[in-house]
């Protein structure tokens, strides 16, 4: 692949030329790789504890909104909300530790060292 | 120190502090950026307002004396392990606000912090402990008038009285901004506690700051919120109501959180 970088340059300047009639590329941008990584969307979650939400909610409109009438119900939802947290926390914590890196965190790896701009 | 001690005789001469500075302030002075040296002072001075500056191997401080006073025989095997790693990992100097007092109380530090406004820190310090002191006194009133059989149902620690009354107007589930085609619904959505504690004392300080008489002095205002929050009674707690209230109306929308 290396061997052939000469080659490449060489295509791309023929392809962009206009001396053979219309240039088959009219790139807007330069054709060399940027410094970044598109953010990819992450699928977007699900919201956590809705059946405690609810079930405090009943014991709620039962019984006018007094905390200590639904004192458990309450403290089942406080715990939902703790579990759920802690889940979210692990899952942001172990996407940096696997193989594969973040865009983030490969934007911010190319910023620091970024690509040659000529072949010296 | 030399011209420390002789600042007297040498006021009358012209004499100025920035004589005396010398080598902080080098003549040379000038930034460092990314350009070069640029002679001269630094144009702008950015400094970072909140976050904290230490590694996060950096362990925070035990401040309860009672924990150093364990002997090291009677502790279990987690919290020798514990102990091991404050051996070698380095420790986070303790704040001003931190001490390790009995009578100090995070929770009252800060809600003074909370009250204090333009940095007058003293000021919010005396109306605080002039709250404390007046709850104590109405309490020690309804004591005294009180039937034998009710003595002990009524509570006389102040400090007792503000825990209670801030943990009774926590909210237990608050609502945010979620946009969702072009339009913003309220969604309800649990809340950290830090965000609970915040709000409670948020609302106990407007409340009493806005919904007073003029003649009304604030540690008056706050001594009757928290005795009446400390009963479930009072504007506060209406308010903790009324976000409940519009938690439960909205719950149709709880959908619409991804977290």
């Amino acid at each position: 692949m290396a061997m052939s970088g000469g080659g490449v340059q060489a295509r791309v300047a023929w392809l962009v030329s206009r001396q053979h009639g219309r240039p088959v590329l009219r790139p807007n941008k330069a054709l060399a790789l940027a410094d970044r990584v598109a953010n990819k969307k992450s699928r977007l979650g699900e919201a956590t504890c809705i059946t405690e939400m609810s079930v405090m909610m009943a014991c709620w409109k039962q019984n006018e909104f007094s905390e200590r009438a639904c004192a458990q119900e309450i403290q089942s939802f406080y715990t939902c909300t703790a579990k759920a947290e802690a889940e979210r926390k692990a899952r942001s914590d172990s996407v940096g530790q696997t193989s594969t890196l973040t865009p983030k965190q490969a934007t911010k790896l190319l910023q620091r060292y970024p690509n040659k701009r000529q072949v010296t | 120190m030399a011209g420390v001690l002789n600042v007297s005789f040498k006021m009358a001469a012209g004499w100025s502090w920035r004589s005396q500075l010398g080598p902080v302030i080098r003549a040379g002075g000038g930034c460092l950026n990314r350009r070069g040296w640029i002679p001269g002072p630094p144009l702008i001075w950015v400094m970072p307002v909140r976050g904290s500056r230490y590694n996060p191997h950096y362990l925070e401080p035990e401040l309860n004396k009672e924990w150093h006073r364990i002997l090291v025989t009677e502790l279990g095997p987690e919290e020798s392990a514990a102990l091991e790693l404050r051996a070698v990992r380095p420790i986070k100097a303790a704040t001003i606000n931190q001490s390790s007092s009995v009578f100090s109380d995070p929770l009252t530090s800060k809600f003074i912090n909370m009250m204090m406004q333009r940095g007058q820190k003293l000021l919010s310090r005396s109306i605080m402990s002039k709250t404390f002191e007046t709850i104590k006194r109405k309490q020690i009133e309804s004591y005294h008038k009180a039937p034998e059989s009710d003595k002990d149902t009524i509570e006389c620690n102040p400090h007792k009285i503000f825990h209670q009354a801030l943990e009774n107007c926590m909210p237990v589930i608050g609502l945010t901004n979620i946009q969702r085609g072009g339009k913003s619904y309220q969604v309800p959505t649990p809340l950290t506690d830090n965000r609970r504690r915040f709000l409670a004392m948020k609302w106990f300080i407007t409340e009493c700051s806005e919904n007073r008489h003029r003649r009304t002095h604030m540690y008056e205002k706050l001594s009757q919120e928290l005795l009446a929050a400390f009963n479930n009674e009072g504007n506060v707690i209406k308010r903790k109501r009324d976000l409940h209230k519009m938690a439960e109306a909205n719950r149709a929308y709880a959908h619409y959180r991804w977290w």
